[in-house]
């Protein structure tokens, strides 16, 4: 009689002991992919007048470094061309020097042309803002006085592996 | 004779509580891909939130959810997690995820179940470079607490 009272309560001591101490589990399968990402952007409006010269030389190159610009990408060896759209008026050059990011190489002060010209290369896995574009504008005397005009400099990341 | 009833009844509780301690989730999370960035900075955080998780424990033993994958991620990259905690728990955050068993949901004492969101971010810096379509099984595990 005694053995049949207390079979019930060690049953329940062994079956719950378990349970509270026992585990659950849920499985999720997260699927998961990094693209290719190059992005590039340029701030400020930069403006160049040749207005002086010294005496016997062509005129003095106009600069302005008030512009920056910035570049992420996560690929290997990309770089950064540019190009206008239409060709500047004879006599002028406008060239542009960009500060290259960490590891990344420029191709220093580039005259700028319909043709796409390379500004900075190897540039490789790099979050970088806050570089310098500094803008030349060049004439000869020969150029003569010509007006105001604007030139839209698109900037092209590209080459990345 | 009393004790045998009151024993066979104890013990038909006892069977029961394998059924109040529950964690289940309602599915897998959408492929998550980092695409973008803002020049000049980190790619952006891609966030997934679409499924959510169901969990209750036995009112005489809280319980709390330990997350970890099958294998580290990649380099530069994370993932994390955060579950919303049931009524009365409490969640860990954004916990990122490795093989290593890590709390998300501590103190849970609901004995009814409970549906809360479950939310995974996966974070890439540049060093990461590219990334192809990978799989990490992420393993919820409901144990005692504390």
């Amino acid at each position: 009689m005694r053995a049949s009272l207390f079979a019930p309560i060690l049953a329940l001591t062994t079956a719950v002991a378990p349970m509270l101490a026992s585990a659950q589990t849920a499985t999720q399968t997260v699927t998961f992919a990094v693209n290719a990402i190059n992005q590039i952007s340029a701030t400020g409006s930069p403006s160049v007048t040749v207005t002086t010269a010294t005496a016997g030389s062509q005129p003095t190159d106009a600069t302005d470094a008030s512009s920056t610009w910035a570049v992420t990408t996560n690929q290997t060896g990309a770089k950064i061309s540019a190009s206008i759209p239409t060709a500047m008026p004879a006599g002028l050059t406008l060239s542009v020097n960009l500060v290259a990011p960490a590891g990344a190489t420029s191709a220093g002060v580039t005259a700028l042309g319909t043709v796409a010209v390379d500004l900075v290369t190897s540039i490789t896995k790099v979050a970088q803002s806050g570089m310098t574009a500094t803008y030349h504008l060049s004439a000869t005397a020969a150029a003569g006085v010509v007006g105001s005009g604007t030139k839209v400099v698109t900037y092209t990341i590209s080459g990345g592996t | 004779m009393k004790l045998l009833v009151i024993g066979s009844a104890l013990l038909s509780v006892g069977g029961g509580f394998a059924h109040a301690q529950t964690l289940l989730v309602s599915g897998s999370p959408a492929t998550m891909t980092v695409t973008g960035a803002t020049a000049g900075s980190q790619p952006l955080t891609q966030t997934e939130n679409s499924t959510t998780y169901t969990v209750s424990a036995l009112i005489i033993q809280p319980k709390k959810v330990t997350a970890q994958i099958n294998t580290n991620m990649p380099a530069g990259v994370t993932l994390t997690v955060l579950l919303v905690a049931p009524s009365g728990a409490t969640s860990a955050g954004r916990v990122a995820l490795d093989n290593i068993a890590r709390d998300v949901v501590t103190n849970i004492t609901n004995t009814l179940p409970q549906a809360r969101i479950v939310e995974y971010q996966l974070t890439a810096t540049v060093s990461a470079g590219v990334i192809p379509v990978s799989t990490r099984t992420v393993t919820l595990t409901l144990v005692n607490y504390p």
